[in-house]
């Protein structure tokens, strides 16, 4: 009888912190925002939900959500698939592969922020270092102004947002590989499978779950991340860059429409929450079939 | 990442948590905008001089970059765990007194005090008859021109209006080499500012006399139709929705560029950093009637409507708005002097780059005094920038920000 009580009385403390740390805030926010809310906060009328309806009926909100949307597909996509080759390269044994790993994880290692800035500074039209660079390889023979459209600025930070990504991601995979034992490699061998067949046939299936976790926890991250746009274009020029964070964040601190600004973060829990739930639940039911 | 974004504000919580629990009586706590690198040791020299001149108080600065300042403010604002000063923007000081935030100073002026202020730096802060805040930071704008460039161009006197600006241009664009006669701001803040200056040379103002937009009027159309023309013609720098004041600044200290528009700071950065940049200061060009305009900006500081410690906290005030006080600040920092006497210091008479500011000072018009002008700045830039990249046509773009603007307006 007492062991049955003992789990939920274990979990008691975290699930508090949860609480405190999580629910909590989640709280606030939906008092926020179905509140009539002044500039700094204080709650007047309750409003229902016209801080949701007034969302739906701004062009840059629903831009902004398609182009999260997009961003995380690309970011997270493109870290994946970089993430495989890399990992599988620094799993086999080489010599200096512990260097090789250290310049890997440099990245991670590196301050979000800090990163964006640099890169803003390599992307100015007429002083980067990219500029100067492709000039001096003569790959280009005028400057090219890389933030100053989103043509150009966008696929810049989805780039920057897959090398940002991609150290966690290898990190991830390179635990995944590790647990796969080396003699079905060698049996394999011994069969006549071509690398690429080891690969379809062992290392894709066997490092399944590690991917599902890195497309869940790259998700919840990519899709939040604040600073490589804040920093190199702040969602601009005319909004063409936003995603959710950015847009929120412009609502709150330069508009001071707490009320909509909650209500976009609700929005965006209810996505990850939901994209979650059915992601996990797709894997699990895979994993046991 | 998000490990360490958690642990961050944890502890960012956590610091407020022992912030409020600190707030012990004698202390007071201001606010501080960092302008620049001197900001910080000066205020450190303030608390030094203060704290010894006034045994018993002590006085905590927290200095936080502008980006980030009106954000800190509303969150600690909202937490209850404001500082008892802060420094502000002056345009934003409605919300603030709306919001019943922000303390009436006119029961500690004394008519001795007001005396020392210029009254166009002080007015900005006065609503309804009441003193908020006190003008900490003056501001104007005019334009920086190269004249090295400009010799070099055969150019004799900087630009008296619009068309002699666009000749002048196209003359410093003939010079070839990476030089480009017009810098022009297209990024991040002032973004709308750098366009108000064109369309005040034109007659027409941010707010129509009827309180509606200007935006869609003749003039403003006139003046984004000049600029988008200067960007088709190349004589501004490429990429404008690229650059940012610091960023156009920086390509004029590297001599790059043969004209820009910006505040008197730019002076001090040349000083420091491009010593042997030739450069004039002039009036900002007229326009076809001769109107124009300079955009003024004060920054106020204020005392919290909760200041447990007003009377230490006006202390303070008294303190910052000393004659010595305000020059040593004003000086290094490179804003125009709010107080009379400190204006009338040799440093001041006899700089003639200071002295082309304060010549524009009755052409100056402060950000109009409404609430939600943030988001009108906002929806304006953002028009100029869809002009500026031609991804809307200047009339429809205009049109569209007018609406928005009057949306915003009637609230």
């Amino acid at each position: 009888m007492q062991n049955r009580f003992l789990p939920y009385l274990l979990t008691l403390p975290s699930l508090f912190l949860a609480a405190v740390v999580i629910f909590w805030p989640v709280w606030d926010l939906i008092q926020i925002s179905t509140h009539d809310v002044s500039r700094f906060g204080q709650l007047r009328d309750f409003s229902g939900l016209t801080n949701f309806w007034a969302l739906t009926a701004d062009p840059d909100f629903t831009a902004a959500l398609w182009r999260t949307g997009l961003w995380t597909v690309l970011v997270v996509g493109g870290a994946l698939l970089l993430s495989i080759p890399v990992a599988i390269i620094l799993n086999t044994d080489f010599y200096g592969r512990g260097i090789a790993r250290v310049i890997i994880m440099l990245p991670w290692a590196v301050s979000l922020t800090m990163t964006a800035v640099v890169w803003r500074w390599a992307l100015n039209g007429e002083s980067g270092m990219l500029n100067s660079a492709l000039l001096g390889l003569g790959l280009i023979d005028q400057n090219i102004q890389w933030l100053a459209s989103a043509e150009t600025a966008f696929p810049m930070q989805v780039l920057i947002g897959i090398l940002v990504t991609v150290p966690f991601t290898t990190t991830i995979f390179l635990g995944g590989l590790s647990s796969i034992p080396d003699d079905l490699y060698e049996a394999a061998a011994l069969e006549g499978a071509t690398p690429l067949q080891q690969f379809r046939e062992i290392t894709f299936p066997l490092l399944k779950p590690f991917i599902n976790i890195a497309i869940v926890l790259n998700t919840i991250y990519v899709f939040n991340s604040f600073p490589i746009i804040w920093v190199m274009t702040q969602g601009g020029p005319a909004n063409s860059t936003d995603i959710l964070v950015t847009h929120l964040y412009k609502l709150a601190f330069r508009i001071g429409k707490l009320g909509e600004a909650s209500a976009v973060s609700l929005v965006m829990f209810a996505i990850l929450l939901v994209f979650t739930m059915i992601y996990v639940r797709l894997a699990m039911r895979e994993q046991r079939a | 990442m998000s490990l360490r974004t958690w642990t961050v504000g944890l502890m960012a919580g956590m610091s407020m948590l022992t912030l409020t629990a600190q707030a012990n009586a004698g202390e007071v706590r201001v606010t501080v905008a960092e302008y620049s690198a001197k900001t910080g040791p000066y205020f450190e020299s303030v608390k030094k001089d203060f704290e010894a001149a006034n045994p018993g108080i002590t006085v905590k600065f927290e200095i936080v970059p502008w980006d980030v300042l009106l954000q800190k403010l509303t969150t600690d604002i909202t937490a209850g765990t404001n500082a008892d000063l802060s420094i502000i923007g002056t345009r934003w000081l409605i919300d603030f007194v709306q919001q019943d935030v922000a303390e009436p100073l006119d029961s500690y002026i004394t008519p001795d005090f007001k005396g020392r202020f210029i009254d166009t730096f002080l007015s900005p802060s006065i609503m309804e008859g009441k003193t908020y805040g006190l003008p900490i930071a003056a501001s104007a704008r005019a334009l920086y021109y190269n004249k090295e460039l400009f010799e070099k161009a055969g150019i004799a006197q900087p630009p008296a209006t619009w068309t002699d600006l666009q000749e002048d241009a196209r003359k410093i664009k003939a010079l070839g080499s990476g030089t480009f006669g017009f810098g022009l701001q297209g990024k991040e803040i002032e973004t709308d500012v750098y366009y108000y200056y064109a369309m005040w040379s034109q007659g027409t103002e941010i707010l129509n006399k009827d309180g509606t937009s200007g935006l869609s009027t003749p003039g403003a159309l006139e003046a984004a139709k000049l600029y988008k023309s200067m960007i088709d013609e190349g004589l501004t720098e490429p990429g404008v929705t690229s650059n940012n004041r610091e960023d156009v600044q920086n390509l004029f200290k590297q001599g790059k560029v043969g004209m820009m528009i910006t505040a008197p700071f730019l002076s001090n950065q040349i000083k420091d950093e491009a010593p042997n940049l030739k450069y004039g200061v002039a009036a900002i060009p007229a326009g076809p009637t001769g109107a124009r305009g300079t955009y003024g900006v004060t920054d106020s500081i204020i005392m919290f409507k909760n200041s447990k410690n007003k009377d230490e906290a006006w202390k303070l005030l008294d303190f910052l708005f000393t004659t010595e006080q305000r020059a040593k600040f004003t000086q290094g920092e490179g804003f125009l002097p709010v107080n009379k006497e400190e204006a009338k210091m040799d440093y001041y008479v006899n700089n003639a780059d200071l002295a082309a500011f304060t010549a524009l000072l009755p052409d100056a018009r402060f950000a109009p005094v409404i609430p939600g002008w943030e988001e009108i700045a906002q929806i304006t830039s953002d028009a100029m920038q869809k002009i500026y990249l031609g991804s809307a046509e200047p009339e429809a773009a205009l049109k569209e920000a007018a609406d928005k603007a009057n949306a915003v307006l009637k609230k």
